[in-house]
């Protein structure tokens, strides 16, 4: 069943596909670091105030993954932001996070060789974001 | 303590700069700050980045996007988009470019291409996917700037 866009439900459903991926658990061996995800409001697409996606990542396990206050996020060890529309994009495959990465229209903040060593891990953990039925406020 | 001596004040002078300033694309910004993350955490690739002076290209395909490294010896200018005079010319997509960022540097401080992200860069190659003008005669420069951008461990030792 969907679930609405960046929700606690969102949220707990992303945890257990990245939790099932065997191909993110591999590749993400040795991260040691929270992400956090500022999804920043558009009112005009009906996402009215700006969400922040705490997720506690470990060792190629999500170990919590929860919707908080932009501030939260901004508080990770690596933060990636980006507008509603922009994070719409990444979920429905229509913008690669990668290239969305290097073109800045997904701004991240951290470590970078550190980012780049985990590449893979990105790519499906953004794949693992693809899987989740969403309700999307704008449709 | 550090004593930066009469009428000198001790700063860290950055190691990149951006030609376009605050207007650098951020690719640029990217793969400048992924240099400067590398040279600033990993001193053993100081000696690279101080003796290399080349002008390199890096164009990503699925973006369109490039950007010119001027590596001034121990100095690095990053220029938006290819400016002319370039000694290499990488030209790869997305995911490549950040595949010749996970390159392990091996025996003798060379570039791995054994292992299973160094095969598939060669594979890249060999495809077409992955295209390096001016290859020939600078592969040493390639090489330095491969262990530049690498951000793997590995044997990096001489």
């Amino acid at each position: 069943m969907a679930v609405e866009a960046f929700s606690s439900e969102w949220a707990q459903q992303f945890k257990e596909e990245i939790n099932r991926s065997t191909v993110y658990r591999q590749a993400a061996k040795g991260w040691k670091w929270t992400v956090g995800l500022v999804v920043e409001a558009e009112p005009d697409r009906g996402f009215a105030e700006s969400r922040g996606i705490v997720m506690d990542l470990f060792d190629g396990e999500a170990r919590d993954i929860r919707v908080g206050s932009a501030d939260n996020a901004r508080a990770c060890d690596f933060v990636i932001t980006a507008p509603y529309s922009r994070w719409k994009q990444v979920a429905t495959k229509e913008l690669d996070a990668t290239r969305g990465m290097l073109t800045g229209k997904l701004k991240l903040k951290g470590d970078l060789p550190t980012i780049v060593r985990y590449t893979k891990a990105s790519q499906e953990m953004t794949e693992c974001t693809t899987r989740v039925p969403v309700r999307w406020p704008d449709e | 303590m550090h004593d930066a001596g009469a009428g000198q004040v001790a700063r860290r002078v950055s190691l990149v700069e951006y030609a376009e300033g605050e207007n650098a694309s951020p690719f640029a910004q990217m793969l400048g700050g992924l240099i400067e993350a590398n040279v600033d955490a990993r001193p053993e690739k100081r000696a690279d980045f101080d003796s290399l002076k080349a002008r390199v290209g890096v164009f990503v395909t699925d973006i369109d996007e490039g950007v010119t490294l001027e590596f001034l010896g121990g100095r690095l200018l990053v220029h938006n988009g290819l400016q002319p005079g370039r000694d290499l010319t990488i030209r790869a997509d997305a995911d490549t470019v950040m595949q010749l960022s996970n390159v392990k540097i091996g025996f003798a401080r060379m570039p791995n291409y054994m292992d299973a992200t160094g095969r598939e860069v060669v594979a890249k190659m060999l495809r077409g996917r992955l295209k390096i003008d001016g290859l020939l005669g600078n592969l040493t420069t390639l090489n330095q700037v491969t262990r530049l951008f690498s951000v793997q461990g590995g044997g990096y030792s001489r």
